[in-house]
């Protein structure tokens, strides 16, 4: 009789023992960062539904009964993936859905610019409208590639809260 | 794979009850279809006939409105709404119309003064320009 119960199979390295290890500061700290922007900026946006709405409808992209559902729509699915992000339940989707937010945003973003709009993202309320263009693309590059970095995060295993 | 999908899935699902709930609370307050309610827009012959009831406000940049500005138009603008904001209500009165405009139709900056100037500032009768600068300058030519 072949024992099979020691026989091992491959498993990655988020499977072995030591991604199972205490889940690095590092990766923590930047996951408390990211998320924490992500839920500010989601806060704002919720206490101000018609100015987002204003916001998605000067990239002249999507028509407004669309945008101004969306406006209501997005800064809680930004609330939920950062609060994510922080408390590692649903942690993969949270990365997943922020990262794509991002991307689609930086292209918009890009296309609007190129159209010559006059567009003001409003993505941290009015504070933000006194950032440059070339500063609003760096922070959202920046974030793109912290979101990117997080997609290698160590996790105890790939369950339902992680 | 699977749990990344499931996990997005769930997230997604999750966003759209508050978004729902906070949806219906404003539902009286939001022009769902149109991006300024018909009452907020104004023409230029319409807003030309209300004469000296009316205050002009540039919503665009100084440089720009100190190039060339409707006659008699305050400059307010986002950058510096705190420091120009008191000249706008100084010659503010309920009975007065506040008509306000950037520089063209794809321009988001007249709106956004008017729902600030509603929201923050509390006036009422605040009006869009159609069309924003370039409809006067077209109209003038």
């Amino acid at each position: 009789m072949i024992a099979t119960s020691n026989v091992q199979r491959p498993t990655s390295n988020v499977e072995r023992g030591e991604a199972a290890a205490p889940f690095s500061i590092g990766w923590r700290i930047l996951a408390i960062i990211i998320g924490g922007l992500f839920i500010y900026a989601g806060v704002i946006k919720v206490l101000d539904p018609v100015g987002f709405a204003g916001d998605i409808d000067n990239y002249k992209t999507l028509p407004w009964p669309i945008g101004v559902r969306l406006a209501f729509y997005l800064p809680w699915l930004e609330i939920l993936c950062g609060l994510a992000l922080i408390t590692r339940v649903l942690y993969r989707g949270g990365v997943f859905i922020l990262t794509v937010l991002m991307a689609v945003f930086i292209v918009a973003t890009i296309v609007a610019k190129a159209r010559g709009l006059d567009i003001s993202c409003g993505c941290f309320g009015h504070a933000s409208q006194y950032l440059s263009f070339a500063w609003h693309l760096a922070l959202d590059f920046l974030l793109l590639g912290g979101l990117l970095f997080l997609w290698r995060t160590p996790l105890p295993k790939d369950g339902a809260t992680a | 794979m699977k749990t990344l999908l499931r996990q997005s899935l769930l997230l997604i699902g999750l966003a759209l009850l508050p978004a729902a709930g906070q949806a219906l609370y404003y539902r009286d307050k939001v022009s769902w279809q149109t991006p300024v309610a018909a009452s907020e827009m104004v023409t230029l012959p319409q807003a030309q006939s209300w004469s000296a009831d009316t205050i002009w406000i540039d919503a665009r940049p100084q440089d720009e409105f100190e190039r060339e500005h409707v006659p008699g138009a305050l400059l307010l603008n986002e950058d510096r709404w705190n420091e120009l904001l008191p000249q706008v209500l100084a010659v503010w009165a309920p009975e007065k119309r506040v008509v306000i405009y950037c520089s063209s139709e794809s321009c988001g900056s007249s709106r956004e003064i008017a729902h600030r100037l509603r929201k923050e500032a509390g006036l009422t009768n605040v009006f869009v320009l159609e069309g924003g600068w370039e409809a006067w300058k077209k109209e003038k030519q």
